[in-house]
């Protein structure tokens, strides 16, 4: 049965080996402390079979027996101290591992690029950084004490009992290693029953997936009895397959369970031993010892299973943490170029995720104090392209440049003091609104922040909380859609960058702030370089330049009335546009008496 | 605990639970007798005539032997109720979910319910194998063994029946401790767990504001207040957890320390004093193996807790007898509701006439979305009634309701297969030429379709990955639109994307929902102008009400919060970008 898991474990052992490096030294103290209690545990009750057999020989010397009794009660605080200090010395080791481990992952996860995020979702940075380190807590703080324990005990118990008497000593091997060698037999063809077991697993989690993800949809259609088929067949088969898997092991656990459970070794010794005595051949009193002790050198059996588990989560947990620490980051120069101005330049730039190529061949400058607007169909690579800049992605081929330097030889600090974003999807955080605001410039003045705030239309609607700019995101104020989005400028007003991005959102939640948002944003793009990803060609007719992507390659570049004119891709747009927004109200209206 | 399994699995599927907890109770209580029986034993083999010894050893190998069958039954009976507890939870979940209220489903369910369904059930289903048998012999053993030994020794029991209490108290006490301990710091937890969250989201905008390049405070205080937590816990934890074995160890050495004086005394003959001893480690060891269950057993009560709450869910209540509506108009009459305590709708009364198409419009937070929740029976309404073709909806049966009405919302669900099976999803035994037509109205390519769609390259057939992420936002509502043209209900409820839509996409979806409008009653809420203009009735919602309705036409020169939202409209279509 070792075979098949030797091919598993050694990454899982390197990893564990990696992580817990620098607890070793804690770790040995902690394993050293635990041997001590383990042993200072077994003592009082061998003390305790001493002093029994020395009062039932008598002449007793009193004296002795006073030594005796006052073993076994020193060796109890003394297995209690060192066994707390164990426990204390790995539960802080852990909490300091923990710690610095989330704090090395959160430093990596900052540093990879934004793909690995959209690919995983928020939900596995929170599964690495926190469950995945959480999950060695039980290794590093209980299991390497508990294995400790598991071998000291019997050891201990086994010597002292073999020098009481060698036959009897030996004999109280037999039911732990009856119980080991049962539980190996139970475990035989676990490795691929568990990947059965995951694998029911999953399918359950799949079937609630799709039960409840869709549960209005699927109610609506009237689906709900077929999602809810599905969900019921892969519990079902799990339940068949576990009953069967219970079923067919459930003889051999079991069977090691009543070996090493304390009443058949307890029984076994005693026959044994009173054959002994009444032939003879072992002092009555010398049988006290091993009805005390000899029912506990088995008890370890019970405790495997557990351990094994422990072993494993903790194994894979550590892969999992690894992983993470080695997926290799947005490369970073070591010797940081300063930018000369902040001209941007695209040069030859091509990108994809994986195998989809999503922009070829863009060549793009954006001169200081221009306005450039990127348009085009949905999924041409707009947003895309916008995200180079400031190096969300990098380029696969060609270069983008700020002020002649490539943005990858660019200090991060100087990047994002030069290239501002503002959003489509606004994220607020859950901190205060005036933190919000001064996200990119922590370390700017109240006053400044409600100047920006002014600007950006949404001062009247924070001061009205009751709480202010201190009011915390989330906890104490929501923001309604178009609200957020006014923060969201506000943070870019305050950050100044002297090159702005503008995700330009084309629906908002509440027509009331549609037109505060198109104010605000006018307010952020005077006196930068502008680059904007328009859904609304009306908007952006007065850029100095508007670039057309289609397909991933810039299609036509040029200025508004220019390209109506070529009668191509963006007079297409144009005029598909036209109707949905212009058009129709007018002639509305027109009818309107 | 025992309380709550046998509650939630509810008769007569806790019929083989209790079975198996009288099968617990015999084993545990043969085996204390048989550990009380020892003392008898020791007393012979250490007395005068050893061979007398020998009936009470067979006494106790009878005892031995009948703890092993019972214990050899009780065991796969054991995994045979776990098995079946996690059937019937599974089983009452699935019935559950189908008959929340779609109310119910709100963020976070679907983790919620696939927590419970996988990691919750199988933690409750090890309960009675791994659980149960250790917790029943902890609490049966030492009183099997008390009431044997008043049998034998008086004096002996009387001792015991003073010791145990003392220490089961201990050990309750240092369980509770720990158990309280842990909860403080679960919180603190949360916290460290929601802004991991958040780090992961606000990547792009931390990363624009420089916010990773400098290190994330908030991320790095919660980080820290965890591990302060955590160091705090370790010592508030170890007291507990030390607690219960230094009881014990005390309680021994006061036993060894009384009996050694005794014996030397004469008060108490010695055999007697080896009996007690053997008699005082054989009660320990039960003890003890609970004690180290007291996380596991929290943890299972934590499990069973949250399965309870979905169960415990009360449902919308079910006509008896449905009755069908022949007609298709909507009416509100009166309608409240409110969420907790918080009023959304208040009095809200209006009527969709059959075949009409109706914009709801109003300021965000105005009660839109809730008003076509109502529609739906996503909840029942706190005063008032909703009713379709004059029937009130909660006489309709949420099944029927269901086949009238089609909803259009803004969160598409989209399954991992390809474009048309998501369509089909209207309705499953459409044909494919009905697929197709459905998705070329909506404007999603059909096979005879002449657009190009370069991001869906196989068209159609084009898998749309899990949760539909290979599509982008309007392509996905495109396709909720096709599902709803295809299901072609007589009610359809339509939530207008507020997400970005290319004036592409634009023009298509005003042309499925034109589309919609001429086959169904139609109830939109609005987000664009054309829709309004296009409605035959408007209806005006500012905070829970139904402040003004009519056509375009009569409320356009009527002050009040229809002109301002038609007057925000107005500037936001007149703006230009640009710098100045």
């Amino acid at each position: 049965m070792s075979a098949p898991e030797q091919s598993g474990p050694p990454t899982a052992a390197g990893a564990l080996r990696r992580l817990l490096a620098p607890l070793r030294g804690r770790l040995m103290i902690a394993v050293v402390l635990q041997a001590v209690s383990g042993v200072a545990a077994v003592v009082p009750l061998a003390a305790v079979a001493e002093v029994v057999r020395m009062l039932l020989a008598p002449p007793v010397d009193e004296g002795s027996v006073w030594v005796a009794a006052a073993v076994c009660g020193a060796a109890a605080p003394v297995s209690l101290l060192a066994g707390t200090a164990a426990v204390v010395v790995t539960h802080l080791g852990d909490v300091t591992l923990q710690l610095a481990l989330r704090r090395e992952l959160a430093r990596r996860l900052g540093g990879l690029p934004l793909g690995w995020f959209s690919a995983r979702g928020s939900g596995a940075v929170k599964k690495a950084v926190h469950d995945d380190v959480h999950a060695l807590h039980y290794l590093v703080a209980h299991t390497v004490l508990d294995v400790t324990t598991v071998v000291v005990v019997p050891v201990a118990a086994v010597g002292y009992l073999v020098a009481v008497d060698w036959r009897l000593g030996l004999l109280s091997l037999v039911p732990l290693l009856a119980g080991c060698w049962l539980f190996a037999r139970a475990m035989a063809g676990a490795g691929s029953k568990m990947a059965e077991y995951g694998h029911a697993v999953r399918e359950i989690n799949q079937g609630v997936v799709e039960f409840v993800d869709g549960i209005a949809v699927v109610k609506t259609f009237g689906r709900a009895r077929a999602a809810h088929e599905r969900f019921l067949q892969a519990t079902d088969a799990f339940h068949t397959f576990f009953s069967r898997w219970a079923a067919a092991t459930t003889p051999v656990t079991t069977a090691s369970q009543i070996v090493s459970a304390p009443p058949v070794p307890l029984l076994l010794a005693l026959t044994v031993g009173t054959t002994l005595v009444t032939s003879d051949q072992l002092a009555a009193p010398d049988l006290v010892a091993f009805a005390l002790l000899s029912p506990g050198v088995a008890g370890a059996v019970s405790g495997i299973g557990t351990r094994l588990q422990a072993l494993r989560t903790g194994g894979t947990a550590a892969t999992g943490v690894v992983s993470l620490l080695d997926t290799p980051g947005q490369p970073r120069t070591a010797q940081p170029r300063r930018p000369d101005g902040v001209t941007v330049r695209l040069r030859g730039v091509a990108f994809g995720y994986g195998e989809r190529t999503v922009l070829r061949g863009v060549e793009l400058d954006l001169v200081p104090g221009t306005v450039t607007a990127l348009v085009g169909r949905s999924g041409a690579g707009k947003s895309t392209l916008a995200r180079l800049l400031p190096r969300f992605h990098d380029v696969t081929a060609g270069s983008v440049s700020l002020g002649g330097v490539d943005v990858r030889d660019l200090d991060p600090e100087d990047l994002y003091r030069a290239v501002g974003f503002v959003f489509q999807e606004t994220t607020l955080l859950r901190m205060s609104v005036a933190d919000n605001i001064a996200l990119g410039r922590p370390e700017a003045s109240r006053a400044r922040v409600e100047e920006a705030a002014r600007r950006a239309m949404i001062h009247d609607r924070i001061r009205a909380e009751p709480r202010g700019y201190d009011a915390v995101v989330g906890t104490d104020v929501e923001f309604s859609g178009g609200e957020a989005q006014r923060i969201a400028i506000a943070r870019a007003l305050l950050a100044d960058p002297p090159v702005l991005i503008l995700d330009e959102a084309t629906a908002y939640t509440d027509p009331h702030a549609e037109a505060a948002i198109q104010q605000a944003l006018s307010a952020a793009a005077a006196g930068r370089t502008l680059l904007v990803i328009a859904h609304r060609l009306a908007s952006v007719t007065g850029a100095d330049q508007i670039v057309v992507l289609a397909d991933g390659v810039v299609a036509e570049r040029g200025r508004h009335e220019d390209l109506l004119a070529l009668d191509g891709h963006y007079a297409r747009l144009w005029r598909a546009q036209q109707p949905a927004v212009a058009g129709a109200p007018t002639a509305r209206q027109e009818t309107t008496p | 605990m025992i309380r709550t399994l046998l509650a939630v699995l509810g008769r007569p599927g806790d019929a083989a639970l209790r079975r198996l907890l009288a099968g617990l109770i015999a084993a545990a209580a043969i085996q204390g007798v048989g550990y009380a029986l020892i003392v008898p034993f020791l007393r012979a083999l250490l007395g005068e005539d050893p061979d007398s010894a020998w009936p009470w050893l067979a006494a106790v190998g009878a005892a031995t032997a009948g703890y092993a069958v019972a214990t050899w039954y009780t065991q796969s009976a054991a995994y045979r109720t776990g098995a079946d507890l996690a059937q019937v939870l599974h089983h009452r979940l699935g019935a559950r979910i189908v008959e929340l209220p779609l109310g119910w489903f709100g963020a976070g369910r679907v983790g919620e319910l696939t927590r419970l369904a996988s990691q919750s059930v199988l933690q409750v289903m090890s309960v009675p194998a791994h659980l149960l048998r250790p917790v029943v012999t902890a609490a049966v053993i030492p009183l099997a063994v008390v009431v044997t030994l008043f049998a034998v020794d008086v004096r002996l029991a009387l001792a015991l029946t003073v010791a145990l209490p003392v220490l089961a108290f201990v050990l309750t006490w240092s369980n509770r401790a720990v158990g309280r301990a842990d909860a403080a710091r679960d919180g603190v937890s949360d916290e460290a767990s929601a802004r991991l969250v958040e780090f992961g989201q606000a990547q792009p905008v931390l990363r624009a504001f420089g916010r990773t390049a400098q290190g994330y405070d908030a991320l790095d205080a919660a980080l820290v207040a965890e591990h302060d937590a955590d160091r705090a816990l370790v010592w508030r934890t170890v007291p507990g957890l030390v607690l219960f074995s230094f009881a014990v160890r005390l309680v021994l050495a006061v036993v060894v320390v009384l009996g050694t004086h005794r014996v030397l005394d004469g008060t108490l003959d010695a055999p007697t004093m080896a009996a007690v001893v053997v008699l005082m480690i054989r009660l320990i060891e039960p003890l003890a193996a609970a004690a180290d269950l007291g996380a596991a057993l929290r943890m299972a009560h934590g499990h069973l807790a949250g399965i309870r709450r979905v169960l415990d869910t009360a449902s919308l209540p079910e006509p008896v007898a449905p009755v069908r509506p022949v007609r298709t108009d909507v009416e509100f009459r009166g309608v409240s509701f409110g969420y907790d305590d918080r009023p959304v709708l208040r009095d809200v009364s209006f009527v969709l006439p059959e075949g009409s198409m109706t914009a709801l419009v109003g300021p965000s937070g105005a009660g839109k979305t809730t008003v076509a929740r109502l529609l739906a029976r996503f909840w029942d309404a706190d005063a008032g009634e909703v009713r379709v073709g004059g029937v009130p909806v909660t006489e309709i049966g949420s099944e029927q309701l269901m086949s009238l009405v089609s909803m259009v919302f803004q969160d598409v669900y989209l399954f991992d297969g390809t474009l048309a099976d998501n369509i089909r999803l209207g309705r499953p035994d459409a044909t494919d030429e009905e697929v197709a037509q459905a998705a070329a109205v909506a404007g999603l390519p059909s096979p005879g379709g002449a657009q190009t769609h370069g991001e869906l390259p196989a068209g159609i057939h084009t898998r749309v990955g899990e949760r539909g992420v290979l599509l982008s936002g309007g392509q996905r509502q495109r396709v909720s639109i096709a599902r709803a043209l295809l299901k072609n209900a007589p009610i359809v409820v339509l939530d207008e994307a507020t997400a970005a839509l290319d004036p592409e996409n634009d023009a298509h979806v005003q042309r499925a929902v034109g589309e919609l409008a001429r086959r169904s009653t139609l109830l939109v809420i609005a987000h664009r102008l054309p829709t309004v203009l296009a409605a035959d009735q408007i209806l005006v919602l500012a905070d829970g009400r139904v402040t003004q309705r009519g056509r375009h036409e009569e409320l356009i020169d009527a002050e009040g919060t229809y002109q301002r939202l038609w007057q925000s409209w107005e500037s936001a279509r007149g703006w230009h970008l640009l710098p100045g």
